[in-house]
């Protein structure tokens, strides 16, 4: 399997709790069909919850509740970030991934401390009703569209024109169809092509699935799909059928904002924690990090932080191509410390 | 144990008994064609079904001192010694293993002691039953067509206990049976049903050697052999050969009258 | 111990596996428990009254007891989040608010499957009862002991629902790593993932440990059986 996420497989195992391990040894009796007696387990685990809980309890205020979107999970990131987190602050990260939509409704119930979604309209509005505390981006992923290889598609830069022709020559396309920021993105597309009528391509699918699932339809359908690079580059070596057949536009970028849920609407919120883990997740030595993740596996990062220019976009909202200019500047950065980890690596 | 214009509507069905006497430490006949609401009298007795209307008055005798032993018994998911048992577990009475014993020896139950009850033949099944009723010495006991398709001498063996613990005790039985040959062996006191009431009540010669009413004497008709309705042609000299049986079962009756 | 803590480690990546299957006995055995409490006195209370609405109330149970566990799971997580009736709990995102959603789905199924056994055995044992003089507890124990064996059934069917049920626990779980993720929300996100072989293995184990517990069940009842018989 991949070599970073064993390191940190067993990173974590290391890290955990000395109750949390006999518990686990207990389980994994179990599952490697030792015949000890199960109910003996599971008396164990009754008393190991017990304790665990009160564990919990005792740790409080440090534990960081997120709800975030499935390509932070899926790519490993958050399983990166957290051990790292947990060493500078002691406090424990801990996430539920779900689609934007549900990860931002998750934040307006109060359910979670924080929320670190990439659906901008969303988190304004999110901010907008009081809900969340103020939008800070972290880091920025792009996505590509691919399909099968020699495909019908050319391969280019223009979005539009890949769109059109999905459109015209009613190619096979999947969407994800499941409201998240994906499937909002392909949306948006569709409607500055001024296409409206996508839906009745007899090709067009509407998966509601994960990315994951979502491009292995594709990959069986030999249809095209819009992903994240960060997903795809993860996945890439399953698929020899499937290349990248647009990307490099900036209609394609795909930002990242984390929010603290609003401690005035939900007093018990660990704004603290949430608050932390903002200015971490924002620190130079933490957007480095994430500038790394996924340069050793895949020859090129996942993730392209760009919290430094954050605040100068979010208040200069008119200068919108300075901020475009930004975007390509971080970019070509983070390529450029890609291609100096790699020459490190080697 | 006295009964006052019990109701219980069943369906079509309806049991109304204006009146009815069991008296104590007699045994009982209940008697009548099928349908006519014996079963439906013993389950309310044994308060399994509960009266629509009318009262029972049990004199003193508690639901612990009731008990009935049916055709098709109820038996534990056990062994044949836990069901002997139940009903001493039941009341906090340590069981004594030797009479236990000696009650499954009196009917050939002996080397059966450990075995799954309901492995058992089902007229195994109906004396492990019996046995059990009378295991805890119950003041009034309800015995079910319990006596009805068993082979003679297990049939004998019932009558021997019947009248064996009429001797030890006085205990009121109330016998259901198709076979008037035990009720007229047995009971001091027969009750005749027709249709959900009553409609005589007396010793066996009044109910079974002279009948009254119609409907005992079809019923008789129908059911006995021997029996010839008086009133109809040719059939007095059947009926009076009845006569001079010996009345064992009327003497057993008054034992228990006092 | 930790040599196989390393092997699963190494082989599911960071899925939180060896985590999943503590979750998943832990939370399969509370709500197994508590749904067999309750489904066990409900079905023969309904066996047993009789009230208007009865017939209703059977046909209602039927219904739960088909119904798709996804709805009931949002059903539970519209009850438990601090907006709902119960928020207070604060229950959403624990392994109790999963054992609260698999309660509800379960226990419908217990109380089926114990009333349609009771209609059919419990008045005959309540009459024997009746003419042993049993008290109302001693009538209770015995409806207990001499159906233990179809009680058995649906308790199994009960705890077989809780071990493969994945869209309630998801939702009202959130299947967060290490803490609600249990074996079958683990499949899940390891075939998001795209890691299917991954997640047919943690399948198979999920299998073995119902295949062990069903064994050891068989072999306890068989032991038990013999030191009546």
């Amino acid at each position: 399997m991949k070599k970073t996420n064993r390191v940190l497989a067993l990173a974590m195992a290391a890290a955990l709790a000395g109750t949390m391990t006999a518990c686990s040894s207990a389980a994994e009796e179990t599952a490697a069909e030792t015949e000890a007696a199960t109910e003996a387990a599971e008396t164990e685990a009754e008393t190991e919850a017990e304790e665990s809980s009160e564990a919990a309890e005792a740790a409080g205020d440090d534990v960081l509740l997120m709800a975030t979107t499935t390509s932070t999970d899926d790519t490993g990131l958050l399983d990166y970030l957290q051990p790292l987190f947990l060493e500078d602050t002691g406090i424990d990260l801990q996430w539920t991934a779900v689609g934007t939509g549900d990860a931002i409704q998750k934040g307006k119930d109060g359910e979670v401390d924080i929320v670190l979604v990439h659906s901008r309209k969303q988190e304004d509005a999110f901010v907008e009703e009081g809900y969340g505390v103020e939008r800070f981006q972290v880091m920025y992923n792009d996505f590509i569209i691919i399909g099968p290889k020699d495909g019908a598609v050319a391969k280019s830069d223009d979005v539009g024109a890949v769109f059109q022709q999905i459109r015209d020559e009613e190619l096979g396309f999947v969407s994800r169809g499941d409201n998240s920021g994906t499937h909002n993105k392909e949306i948006g597309i569709w409607e500055a092509l001024g296409i409206e009528d996508y839906e009745s391509n007899p090709n067009y699918v509407s998966a509601g699935a994960g990315m994951g699932d979502t491009i292995n339809m594709a990959d069986e359908m030999g249809a095209y799909c819009l992903s994240d690079r960060g997903t795809w580059l993860s996945r890439k070596a399953d698929y020899p059928d499937m290349d990248i057949v647009c990307e490099g536009s900036d209609d394609l970028l795909n930002q990242y904002g984390v929010i603290a849920v609003n401690p005035e609407k939900y007093p018990d919120v660990n704004n603290a924690a949430a608050n932390t883990f903002i200015e971490w997740i924002c620190s130079p030595e933490v957007q480095d990090l994430i500038a790394e993740y996924g340069v050793e596996e895949y020859g090129e990062p996942l993730f392209f932080p760009n919290a430094d220019q954050g605040e100068a976009a979010a208040e200069e909202t008119a200068a919108a191509e300075e901020a475009a200019a930004d975007g390509e500047a971080a970019e070509t950065e983070a390529a450029e410390e890609a291609a100096e980890t790699e020459a490190a690596a080697e | 144990m006295k009964i006052f214009n019990l109701r219980k509507q069943m369906g079509d069905f309806c049991l109304q008994i204006d009146r009815m006497e069991l008296a104590p430490g007699v045994v009982h006949g209940l008697v009548g064609s099928n349908g006519c609401g014996k079963s439906t009298l013993s389950k309310l007795i044994m308060g399994i079904l509960t009266p629509d209307g009318g009262r029972i008055d049990y004199e003193g005798l508690t639901p612990r001192d009731l008990t009935m032993t049916s055709q098709k018994p109820y038996l534990l998911h056990d062994t044949v010694y836990q069901n002997l048992i139940y009903p001493l577990k039941v009341r906090g009475i340590r069981p004594d293993e030797a009479e236990a014993d000696a009650w499954l020896a009196r009917c050939g139950l002996e080397g059966k002691k450990n075995q799954y009850a309901r492995s058992l033949s089902s007229g195994e099944q109906q004396k492990l039953s019996f046995i059990r009723a009378l295991i805890f010495h119950p003041s009034f006991i309800i015995v079910d067509e319990t006596m009805s398709n068993l082979d003679p001498d297990s049939t004998e063996l019932f009558e021997e206990m019947i009248l064996e613990q009429q001797r030890i005790r006085p205990v009121t039985w109330l016998i259901i049976s198709h076979q008037l040959i035990h009720i007229r062996r047995l009971c001091g006191c027969v009750h005749f049903m027709e249709k959900g009431r009553q409609i005589a009540q007396g010793t066996p010669e009044e109910i079974l050697l002279y009948p009254q009413h119609p409907a005992i004497r079809s019923f008789l008709a129908s059911t006995e052999v021997f029996y010839r309705d008086p009133e109809a042609p040719g059939a007095g000299k059947a009926a009076a050969g009845r006569e001079e049986e010996p009345e064992r079962p009327a003497g057993n009756g008054r034992d228990g009258e006092r | 111990m930790e040599g196989f803590h390393q092997i699963f480690s190494e082989f599911f990546g960071t899925v939180g596996v060896v985590d999943s299957i503590r979750v998943t006995l832990i939370m399969s055995f509370f709500s197994t428990l508590i749904a067999s409490a309750l489904g066990i006195f409900l079905g023969l209370l309904l066996e047993k009254r009789q009230f208007p609405g009865k017939r209703a109330v059977i046909r209602v149970n039927r219904t739960l007891m088909g119904a798709p566990p996804v709805v009931i799971g949002l059903l539970a997580y519209m009850l438990l989040r601090k907006k709902g009736p119960l928020g207070d709990l604060r229950w959403v995102f624990t392994i109790q608010g999963m054992v609260f959603a698999q309660v509800l789905i379960i226990t419908p199924i217990i109380c089926g499957m114990v009333y349609s056994y009771a209609v059919r055995t419990a008045p005959a044992i309540r009459a024997f009862a009746r003419t042993m003089g049993a008290d109302a507890r001693q009538t209770g124990w015995l409806l207990l002991r001499e159906m233990k064996q179809e009680l058995y059934f649906a308790v199994v069917s009960g705890y077989g629902r809780s071990i493969s049920e994945v869209g309630a626990v998801f939702l009202v779980g959130g299947n967060i790593k290490n803490n609600t993720r249990t074996m079958t929300t683990a499949i899940s996100t390891l075939k998001g993932a795209g890691d299917y072989y991954e997640g047919v293995f943690l399948g198979v184990i999920l299998m073995i440990m119902a295949f062990t517990v069903q064994t050891l069940a068989d072999h306890f009842r068989k032991e038990g059986g013999d030191e009546n018989l």
